[in-house]
């Protein structure tokens, strides 16, 4: 397998990241009151790979 | 009947407004696609992190796509089914906290459709996610690694799939006994270990026991597993399931004076 298809396979990786990143950072703003500080929201999204976006979206929203 | 299609479509409308009909499958498909790529790319991964002194002979077995996949449900097992419990603890027990169960227990409701409902379209969502893991995880070991036949693919994810929708069952049952959501992951996740604790210690001539599926799914990859104890084990699955239904409907309508209004 050469350079580029190995890139090519490493894309979609990058792009479900980034897409759940973007999903929660986008619902965190939108939201009026989620559980806990804001700015810590968005620390643990941003800094936090694969789990922090799903931590707030398990805990981080009150609704549920 | 009719009361079960309308909670279904509540419950749909509730998993888009949430999000999970996205989150889920996508942290699935990342699983799946991970294991392959950090395995192949595991010689550069450890020279970068520049763990290895000066002229050591690291020799990396590469994993046969058997193994990989075999790899990618060792990750569904323990990660996924975390995610999946963390998803879906709250399914009746926060309902009861937030109040949206007051608006509903107030009408004339058949508990036995409603937690039928929750069960169908967690299970649908799960069931979903795992598959398009394993179907991106199958890709992934094939451009990596080399071929496995399809069907034998398909054949461990229909086994898979019987496991995963036990463990959602026994996840909606833990909601409806627990006061709260937290107390509920507690419940399924401690009981899905003693499964599977109880399975590996004394299991081994129960070959009937439902925590063997996920081992037979993966006999599939290498030959065939044995059928009897293969559609024994799904049996005493599904058994358990119609009785984790009538468990799950009793103590969702016995806990609903538990409501915050």
């Amino acid at each position: 397998m050469d350079q580029t298809t190995m890139i090519m396979a490493l894309v979609p990786i990058i792009i479900i990241q980034l897409a759940l990143m973007i999903f929660a950072l986008v619902d965190l703003v939108k939201n009026p009151s989620p559980n806990g500080p804001k700015w810590m929201w968005g620390i643990i999204i941003v800094v936090i790979n694969i789990l922090g976006p799903i931590l707030y979206f398990v805990i981080g929203r009150k609704n549920y | 009947m009719k009361q079960f299609f309308m909670l279904l479509k509540k419950e749909q409308l509730e998993n888009i407004r949430n999000y999970k009909i996205y989150w889920i499958p996508a942290i699935f498909i990342l699983l799946g696609i991970l294991e392959p790529t950090t395995n192949y790319f595991l010689p550069q991964i450890i020279e970068s992190s520049g763990g290895l002194p000066e002229g050591a002979v690291l020799e990396i077995p590469t994993p046969t796509p058997e193994q990989m996949l075999a790899a990618i449900v060792e990750q569904f097992q323990t990660i996924g089914i975390a995610v999946l419990i963390l998803a879906y603890m709250g399914t009746i027990a926060g309902e009861r906290k937030s109040g949206t169960a007051t608006l509903l227990y107030v009408r004339p409701l058949s508990f036995r459709a409603y937690f039928l409902s929750k069960w169908t379209m967690a299970s649908v969502i799960s069931l979903v996610s795992v598959w398009l893991g394993f179907l991106a995880g199958y890709y992934y070991t094939y451009l990596f690694f080399g071929e496995v036949e399809l069907i034998k693919v398909l054949q461990m994810m229909g086994t898979y799939s019987v496991w995963v929708l036990f463990i959602m069952a026994l996840l909606l049952v833990a909601s409806a006994i627990s006061p709260n959501s937290g107390f509920a992951a507690a419940i399924a996740f401690s009981t899905y270990l003693l499964i599977q604790l109880t399975d590996g210690l004394f299991g081994l001539n129960w070959t009937f026991s439902p925590g063997k599926i996920p081992q037979y799914g993966l006999e599939w990859l290498i030959g065939a597993p044995d059928s009897s104890g293969l559609w024994g084990a799904i049996g005493i699955a599904v058994l358990l399931i119609l009785l984790l239904f009538a468990i799950g409907s009793w103590a969702a309508q016995r806990n609903k004076a538990k409501t915050k209004v």
